[in-house]
């Protein structure tokens, strides 16, 4: 059942010149007049409709689009095939009955913080500001006592400040987690026993712990002071001679800035005493926090001796006395310390609960170094990792980053264009691929079937790529629209005919940028936007060439900065099997490729595209 | 006070990644806010830096303006004002009121945002500072040579080559390359007694880039400390040190050679070198915002001991980003939202005390 499509026609820039009526026709819609519509197309993003029209198509199938992004320079013919390209891919899934996306029913509001310290007291009170039931769960009896890491201070200031509606939970720890966004399942072990309880989002930032980042094995265990432990008082030395204090910064592997900051203080502290002289040994200076620098030049001022050791170049001979090679004077030093201060690195223990029940290998949940996991965030959606777990430096950083998670957080809960992944249970073979694939924890298997958590989904589309059985997709990214508007716009395009799917975060606003700037794509070029590469598949892309695309190009992100951690490298193991099957059956496995890729890499695109069509001209 | 006063919830003075950023998590937050960029364009620095992914994503930040960009374009609670000029600003009744004067601005700016029309002026609850640090000019450190020997460029500039594809098979591509740390970074001399942070970071993935592009290129990194820019960078310290030629000292100067630029340094032994390059890059530093040295002024924003200000001014003033300090991208987006998170707070109060 097509049904009848409608272009509406809203002005945006990058339009201008584009006749409405000749390219509704090339697209083979039909021009809005006003009337009755069954299924629309409408040429500007939805954010930037007018909301009169928004209202008039409410419940309709409707693709929005992004027409100047595809369209770019050239011609006035040019330009023309090139829209109605577009729109003619728009219109064959709007043509599919692709209905708006499902709002997801109320997600719930409640907020867990599980853990101590600084970044579970900020999460608690910014997730209270902002209007959520916020519930405590700290191992400790309090919730002023701070993680070893922390500031005892900015703790108790913090806990002081705790809004009322916080509820606390002393001496309770989270055991084991279960959902994704608006739909978490937590289990606490409180003095009471263990408990089930439901949240909308969960902040886990267990208290962090300090050990010696750079001890030296050997050392008597009596001349070793941690330096969060040290009391420079309780050194001077004896009327008449000087005590020697060795300070250790990161002798056998380079100390992290925070804890070679803390150790400079301690060196500083100690070389004020009466007759004490100082030796800091480091192997590097890593003077990357806030006014290291200027404590690194006061303890030189003071007498503290910068000692620089070559990686493990700082020997413990007898338990006492350490030895290194000077290569200035050329020789080797000892050194017979009274107190050796230790710096230490913060960290916390990784619960096992987080790798046995959340995480599906070989992905890490945390992904810490991911750019758009930044500010606490995780791959599952509405689970944030705070602090020493993450391994945030301690302090002004961890405050900052509770305040961007609960941001997200409350976004997420609250934000009005959630979709809601449609599941077709009579399809579901109940394989579980999309529990598997999902790396947001979307999909979960409760017991009879598929259930989606209502706040979580980014409509990444990998669960409707894996999906052996066509029964789960996000609202418009199904594989029958998706075939439908592949052939759709193959149909409509010029010879000779090309294909690039460009994913969200990289490809699309790349050619999104090229587009604003006037570059010309070659005509027969169909941009295809996806919102995560990991939509696309093996069938879509063997089907484009089925259609006569002489080349597929897929633009996704480079490895290791995928917001679904793991869609791009899903697309290029994808296309690499396509490759393998091209050139079994004689064909050039090079018409599909994968463009690993950053938004800001617009020559790059370019380039490829080029190369493309320079390929596709001659095949 | 009286709520009806308010221009807009939240003023936020920059529309680089910080300020922008500012502007999603109150928007996020449910806050309206208007941001005021200087130039035709927003994105500030980040818009001049380049990829830096070889075969992964080096996690530098950069591809973040466009998540940004593309965000506050899409978020109807943010207004976006360019080539806006801050011209005054005084605080009454727990309420900010600045003056906004317009700047000349090009035809078609890109985008989002909208030159600002004419004179106006905005009353608002709280005001963000997010206009960034300032990029150490090579010029004053004229031992370096930048911009008297050819070949000599500052780090800024090989982003820009890089990004255009400059450097690389089918263009330039020098046989040796050299970067120097620290030029306007932890040099008490010239008054600046801070580290930059980000440089140490910068330079490696650049110099990773150069050598991905290039594999025939020798590449040498002239530096004082290796400092920590991230938890993978240290595993990944000991591959690159076998990548790249680390040599731990400062260079004395650059001088011109006839092949081109040639940096002195102290050698193992203690005896200056002289060594040729084809490019030597110096890896300039963050400094606080001279430049809008009068507009943190007009704000009476507090100056820390090195010139950055500090997080929490007066009633209602917040700064953001590199402004309080060196920052990464990755953590000027952070550091906004706990600007912007501060910001809603002192709103929230403000409305509630007018209610009350």
């Amino acid at each position: 059942m097509p049904a009848r499509v409608s272009l509406i026609w809203q002005e945006a820039p990058g339009l201008s010149g584009l006749d409405p009526a000749q390219v509704a026709l090339a697209a083979g819609v039909e021009l809005d007049d006003g009337g009755l519509v069954e299924a629309a197309v409408v040429t500007v993003a939805q954010e930037r409709a007018p909301r009169g029209l928004q209202e008039r198509l409410a419940g309709l199938p409707v693709s929005w689009l992004d027409l100047a992004a595809e369209i770019g320079g050239g011609g006035d013919a040019h330009r023309l095939a090139r829209a109605a390209t577009a729109v003619a891919r728009a219109a064959g899934r709007a043509a599919k009955g692709t209905l708006p996306p499902v709002y997801a029913p109320q997600p719930a509001q409640s907020v867990l913080v599980a853990g101590a310290g600084l970044g579970a007291l900020a999460a608690a009170w910014e997730a209270a500001a902002l209007g959520h039931p916020v519930t405590l769960a700290t191992p400790f009896g309090d919730a002023a006592t701070p993680g070893a890491d922390d500031d005892p201070q900015a703790v108790g200031l913090m806990a002081a400040q705790l809004p009322a509606q916080v509820e606390l939970a002393t001496e309770c720890e989270l055991i084991g987690l279960a959902g994704s966004a608006g739909g978490f399942s937590a289990r606490l072990m409180g003095p009471q026993g263990e408990s089930s309880q439901g949240f909308g989002a969960v902040f886990l930032a267990p208290p962090g712990e300090l050990a010696p980042g750079c001890e030296i094995h050997g050392l008597n265990p009596e001349l070793c002071v941690l330096a969060s432990k040290l009391d420079p008082e309780d050194w001077q030395g004896p009327e008449d001679a000087w005590l020697h204090a060795a300070v250790l910064a990161g002798s056998a592997q380079a100390a992290p800035s925070y804890s070679f900051a803390a150790a400079l203080e301690a060196a500083l502290a100690l070389a004020k005493r009466p007759r004490v002289q100082v030796s800091l040994f480091y192997t590097e200076a890593r003077v990357a926090v806030p006014g290291a620098e200027r404590l690194f030049r006061d303890c030189r001022a003071a007498g503290v001796l910068p000692m620089r050791v070559e990686p493990g170049g700082l020997e413990v001979r007898g338990g006492h006395t350490l030895a290194w090679f000077d290569p200035l004077l050329g020789e080797e030093i000892t050194l017979e310390p009274a107190v050796a201060v230790m710096a230490e690195q913060s960290g916390a223990p990784r619960p096992a609960w987080l790798d046995n029940e959340l995480t599906v290998k070989p992905w890490d949940l945390l992904v810490p170094e991911n750019p758009r996991l930044a500010g606490g965030k995780t791959s599952r959606s509405g689970l944030y990792i705070l602090g020493s777990l993450r391994g945030t430096a301690p302090g002004a950083p961890r405050r900052a980053e509770a305040a961007a998670a609960t941001a997200d957080m409350h976004a997420r809960l609250t934000g009005r264009v959630v979709p809601m992944p449609a599941v077709r249970d009579q399809l579901c073979a109940r394989c579980l691929s999309c529990v598997r694939a999902c790396p947001h924890g979307v999909p979960q298997f409760v017991g009879f079937g598929i259930a989606c958590s209502p706040a979580g989904c980014v409509a990444c589309g990998i669960c409707a790529a894996e999906c052996p059985a066509e029964a789960i997709a996000p609202p418009g990214w199904g594989q029958p629209e998706m075939l439908a508007a592949l052939e759709a716009a193959l149909a409509v395009a010029p010879e000779p005919k090309m294909v690039l799917f460009a994913c969200g975060q990289s490809g699309m606003p790349a050619a999104s940028a090229l587009s604003a700037s006037g570059h010309q794509w070659p005509a027969g070029l169909v941009i295809f936007p996806l919102v995560c590469a990991g939509r696309t598949s093996q069938v879509l892309v063997t089907r484009a060439l089925e259609l006569g695309a002489k080349g597929v190009l897929t633009a996704g992100c480079h490895p290791g900065n995928c917001r679904s951690i793991s869609g791009n490298l899903v697309a290029a193991a994808k296309l690499e099997m396509v490759q393998g099957m091209l050139a079994e059956l004689g064909l050039d496995p090079e018409a599909v490729s994968f463009l690993p890729l950053a938004s800001n890499q617009t020559r790059e695109l370019a380039q490829a595209v080029e190369a493309l069509a320079v390929k596709a001209e001659e095949a | 006070m009286n709520p009806a006063e308010i221009d807009t919830p939240v003023l936020i003075i920059g529309g680089g990644v910080a300020g922008l950023s500012a502007a999603v998590e109150l928007s996020r937050r449910g806050l309206a806010s208007t941001v005021v960029e200087r130039e035709a364009a927003p994105g500030g620095r980040a818009g001049e830096f380049c990829c830096k992914a070889v075969a992964a994503c080096a996690r530098c930040g950069a591809c973040r303006l466009g998540d940004l960009l593309a965000e506050a374009a899409a978020r109807p609670e943010i207004t976006l004002h360019t080539a806006a000029l801050v011209t005054s600003a005084e605080q009454k009744d727990g309420l900010w009121t600045v003056e906004l004067s317009p700047q000349p601005a090009g035809d078609d700016a890109p985008g989002p945002g909208a030159p600002l029309g004419e004179r106006c002026s905005l009353t608002t609850g709280a005001v963000i500072l997010a206009v960034g640090g300032q990029v150490f000019d090579p010029a004053g450190k004229s031992r370096f040579a930048h911009g008297r020997v050819e070949g000599v460029h500052s780090a800024l500039e090989l982003e820009a080559m890089l990004a255009m594809g400059a450097i690389g098979p089918g263009a330039m591509a020098p046989a040796k390359v050299a970067f120097i740390q620290c030029v306007g970074s932890r040099d008490a001399a010239g008054g600046r007694p801070w580290c930059s942070r980000v440089c140490c970071g910068y330079a490696l993935r650049m110099a990773r880039v150069i050598r991905h592009r290039l594999p025939e290129t020798e590449v040498t990194f002239f530096h004082m400390d290796v400092q920590d820019y991230g938890r993978a960078w240290e595993e990944e310290l000991p591959s690159l040190k076998e990548d790249i030629r680390f040599v731990r000292a400062m260079p004395g100067e650059v001088t011109a050679g006839e092949q081109g630029p040639r940096v002195v340094f102290a050698g193992p032994e203690g005896a200056p070198v002289s060594e040729g390059f084809d490019l030597v890059i110096l890896s300039v530093g963050i400094g606080p915002p001279n430049g809008a040295g009068s507009l943190h002024e007009l704000f009476g924003a507090a100056p820390d001991q090195d010139g950055f200000l500090a997080e929490e001014g007066p009633d209602g003033l917040f700064v953001a980003g590199a402004a309080a300090g060196p920052r990464s991208l990755n953590e000027s987006i952070t550091h906004a939202g706990l600007a912007a998170s501060r910001a809603a707070a002192r709103v929230g109060a403000l409305l509630e005390a007018a209610r009350g």
